[in-house]
């Protein structure tokens, strides 16, 4: 009995288009949830143009469509995710069997070697490949188990139907992030903080699995349903609360000599979608906590993967610097439905910059308007230079990350009334 | 902390970790100090924040304390109710048991745990995250505390009193371990604190001392003469060792011996008499323990081994319970035995059983000598008075049998005696019914010893000590 795939009509056009458009193979991305009881896909994407390809894009290229898939599995929430990978060609049906295979095992490859969760045992394993041939638009759709290097091709159904896209439980919360690592005595100043950090994201990630997940203030069984998902086409949104407790440290000497430290410290907002059919509490703590990890870790990874600054070699006095990790930007799906994908803004772009990533990652049109860019605040930071090592009032700490551009504008306002006010009392001062 | 009397005392116990992490720009004294101050007293703010959780365990039951929050329980409820919402590994999932304990004498041991958890959600918009690095060479001070609170509760306080009193220990507990793990810190060598409770004698009831982990007892004595001065104590037996430390009702010994099986008998009531009993907590050793087949000549052996367990249980000495090698070794070691005698199957008396103690443990003991069983009868006055004033168990050999005498009931009046034995050959499992049934355990007359045969008795001296 193989996997069937509930698709939304949406995605049909989508293709159709891509056949009649574009000669040569088109390969792209297929984006949804599969959990052991459906399988569901919401929406497509084409891998983006190669400017940079031998062949100027004729051929499919194994290693581009893997980090395309590798930028938008970072652009999903949680309960969404790359779930395999299509192919327009008129190629041979076995051919093009062996090339989407190929694909299919390289993208899982690289998306699950960013992953810091632990994979469950309910998880499901099958990616699902899909053959369009553009002459006849015959379509053809099996599945690969890639926990098991030598599986074989299944048949799986695929069918069309409308309203996919609507029927999900929104699942979320906002949650405060505080990690601090030291970072070892003899430092190449970036390379050592990659590692260390990605070490105690590890432990955090740990932290997190194991923290107690409430669903309206309740610790809800695990086999229960959850009740919003008992009225069709009204969007469900539950609040979820994460509750922690700190690892226990084992390490004999307590105080240990660093070469300094890195701090990650602020809140993100974790989204993460569950089908509303009978949707499960144990499933959707699973993917909340997993959102939360990968958002996290995304952002780590790309400021990470930003240039650094080359910085002098430290002659021992204290260098301070603070960079911000990107904010979370929704953009949904279709303008109804609760379902969206997400991207991140760093403090020198702007909204044209998402919308642009948008189109290119996921070949979405979505106008600034149509992005909510409300759920998170960019901090602004202090550029520090190095300091002289003088007798500190405070420590590091103090400074001040938490303004933002609310309180700015408030501040202008009020000077400029104290202002006003100044004037009036001296002009009527007779 | 008074001792709460009804019937109905509830001990509510509140644990869990806390990081305690900073980052020392510099080690010289007052800075380090002043940086571990700080990190306390942002603990201290913490636990007063509305993320403050306190989850009851084996319950879905929740409370924000510092926001009045309370999930599934009404905070004027009196505390008993949460009783309803525990699951115990022994009860269905629908039932809705009370988990009280109560031993013979009737008095509630019931405890409520709690575990202590900090909310990380919090009402959004989320400020994105910063990431900050220092590059200086420097410390970091990282470790966990363990905080652990337990209060005494009447089972008809509120919810709410009875978290209000939790969350103040809780803030009281972290000056404390501020207070000596800066008292305890040497340079970089930092000590982590770590609670004790003790069940004192009245009116002090239960009461927790914040120890440095890692220091052993002997280096403690000035701390622990401190707090006899303030809690009143007598300065000649230890309260305040970590052996002396509570054991919960919930906390099942892991070793497997059993505790004190004399508690759960009816104690006998003479004419004018009164009951005179081994003071404090000691193991049954017995034949065939520890996959030692000593049937036949090992009694002496296990009696010396439950008063060494008594020794080791009160926090007199360190060392564990000696094995029959070990307790044959001492005695080649002191110069009573020849080489061969280890590995044996000789027996002991109680003059062997003396100088073991005193050379295993630095223990001294009196010996008691009667040329006749039937003098047993007489000794009523020295046996009650050694369990007055020393309280530990007694060796007693005579004929070809060894014993343990663990208290006596005897009438000043009528003379009439009755005698606590734990009779160390037994050879079954460790089964409380048992042995106390079938009389392992138990009460016996003056006709139980050999009328004819003489004995000797070990009493152990208590070192007057703290």
């Amino acid at each position: 009995m193989g996997r069937s795939y509930i698709v939304e009509d949406d995605v049909e056009g989508y293709l159709s288009k891509l056949c009649s458009q574009l000669a040569g193979p088109v390969t792209g991305l297929l984006i949804g949830q599969s959990t052991v009881q459906r399988d569901f896909v919401v929406m497509t994407t084409r891998t983006p143009q190669n400017d940079e390809s031998a062949d100027g894009g004729k051929s499919v290229d194994k290693e581009w469509v893997s980090e395309h898939a590798r930028q938008v599995s970072r652009m999903l929430p949680g309960g969404l995710s790359v779930l395999g990978v299509f192919i327009i060609s008129e190629s041979d049906a076995k051919d093009t069997l062996t090339t989407l295979r190929q694909l299919v095992f390289s993208v899982e490859n690289l998306i699950s070697s960013e992953r810091l969760w632990t994979p469950a045992d309910d998880d499901v394993t099958d990616c699902v490949t899909l053959h369009v041939n553009p002459k006849t638009r015959k379509t053809v759709c099996r599945t690969f188990d890639v926990k098991d290097p030598k599986s074989v091709a299944k048949p799986a159904d695929w069918k069309y139907q409308s309203g996919v896209c609507s029927s999900w439980t929104t699942v979320s919360c906002c949650l405060s992030v505080d990690l601090m690592v030291p970072l070892p005595e003899n430092m190449a100043f970036t390379r050592n903080m990659d590692d260390c950090l990605k070490e105690e994201l590890k432990v955090w990630a740990q932290q997190i699995e194991r923290g107690v997940c409430l669903i309206d203030g309740k610790k809800l069984p695990e086999d229960s349903e959850l009740k919003a998902g008992q009225k069709k086409n009204v969007r469900q949104t539950i609040s979820a609360q994460l509750l922690i407790t700190p690892d226990v440290q084992t390490a004999a000497d307590v105080v240990q000599r660093c070469g300094g430290c890195v701090s990650v410290r602020g809140a993100i907002h974790s989204r993460a979608f569950l089908h509303s059919n009978k949707p499960k509490a144990k499933l959707a703590e699973k993917l909340l906590k997993r959102d939360i990890v990968s958002t996290v870790a995304t952002r780590v990874q790309m400021l990470l993967e930003e240039p650094q600054k080359q910085n002098e070699e430290n002659k021992g006095r204290k260098q301070t610097e603070q960079s911000c990790l990107p904010r979370r930007v929704f953009c949904p799906v279709k303008s109804t439905g609760p379902l969206s994908v997400c991207d991140y803004q760093f403090s020198d772009e702007g909204l044209s910059e998402m919308t642009d990533r948008f189109k290119e990652m996921l070949d979405m049109d979505a106008a600034e308007e149509d992005l909510d860019a409300t759920r998170e605040i960019i901090a602004e930071v202090i550029e520090s230079e190095a300091t002289e090592e003088e007798e500190p009032a405070e420590e590091n700490e103090m400074l001040d990350p938490w303004r933002n551009n609310y309180i700015g504008v408030a501040m202008a306002t009020a000077v400029a009334l104290l202002a006003l006010a100044a004037s009036i009392v001296y002009l009527s001062d007779v | 902390m008074v001792l709460a009397d009804s019937e109905s005392a509830v001990i509510l116990r509140l644990r869990g970790p806390l990081d305690l992490k900073c980052q020392l720009d510099r080690i010289d004294e007052v800075p380090m100090q002043k940086a571990i101050s700080r990190t306390f007293e942002a603990l201290r703010l913490q636990v007063k924040s509305e993320s403050c959780v306190l989850a009851v365990c084996n319950s879905p039951v929740l409370i924000w304390p510092n926001k009045s929050v309370f999930e599934e329980i009404t905070p004027d409820a009196p505390f008993e109710d949460i009783f309803q919402f525990i699951q115990t590994d022994d009860q269905e999932t629908s039932g809705k048991k009370s988990t009280k304990k109560k031993n013979r004498k009737g008095v509630s041991a019931s405890i409520i745990n709690l575990s202590l958890m900090m909310e990380a959600t919090k009402p959004g918009p989320a400020s994105a995250p910063i990431l900050t690095r220092t590059v200086q060479k420097s410390h970091l001070l990282c470790a966990t505390l363990p905080m652990d609170c337990a209060v005494w509760s009447n089972g008809s306080d509120t919810i709410k009193d009875g978290c209000e009193r939790l969350m103040k220990a809780l803030t009281r507990q972290l000056f404390e371990m501020e207070k000596v793990t800066l008292q305890c810190m040497k340079g970089t060598t930092l000590r982590v604190p770590e609670p004790l409770h003790f069940l004192l004698p009245e009116p002090n009831g239960l009461v927790t001392v914040v120890f440095p982990r890692g220091v052993p007892d002997k280096e403690l004595e000035a701390q622990r003469r401190e707090l006899h001065g303030q809690f009143e104590l007598p300065d000649n037996r230890p309260f305040f060792r970590r052996a002396n430390a509570y054991h919960f009702p919930n906390e099942p010994y892991k070793d497997g011996y059993l505790r004190n099986p004399h508690t759960v008998l009816t104690h006998p009531t003479l004419d004018n008499g009164k009951v005179y009993l081994v003071q404090g907590i000691y193991s049954y050793h017995h034949y065939m323990q520890d996959r030692m087949d000593d049937n036949g000549w090992g009694c002496a052996y296990r009696s010396l081994q439950t008063i060494c367990s008594w020794f080791q249980q009160q926090g007199y000495v360190e060392r564990g319970v000696p094995s029959h090698k070990e307790i044959q070794q001492a005695l080649v070691e002191v110069g009573d035995k020849q080489v061969s005698f280890v590995g044996s199957r000789q027996w002991i008396g109680s003059i062997e059983v003396q100088a073991v103690l005193n050379h295993l443990l630095g223990v001294t003991s009196k010996i008691m000598f009667v040329s006749q069983g039937s003098e047993l009868a007489s000794k009523g006055r020295e046996l009650a008075n050694h369990f007055m004033t020393e309280g530990t168990p007694v060796m007693i050999g005579g004929g070809v049998l060894a014993h343990t005498i663990l208290g006596v009931a005897w009438s000043e009046t009528t003379g009439e005696i009755r005698y606590l034995i734990l009779d160390p050959h037994y050879t079954g499992a460790e089964d409380l019914q048992v042995i106390t049934e079938k009389g392992w355990c138990g009460w016996k007359g003056p006709d139980f010893w050999d009328q004819t045969a003489y004995y000797n008795l070990c009493l152990p001296q208590r070192p007057r000590v703290i």
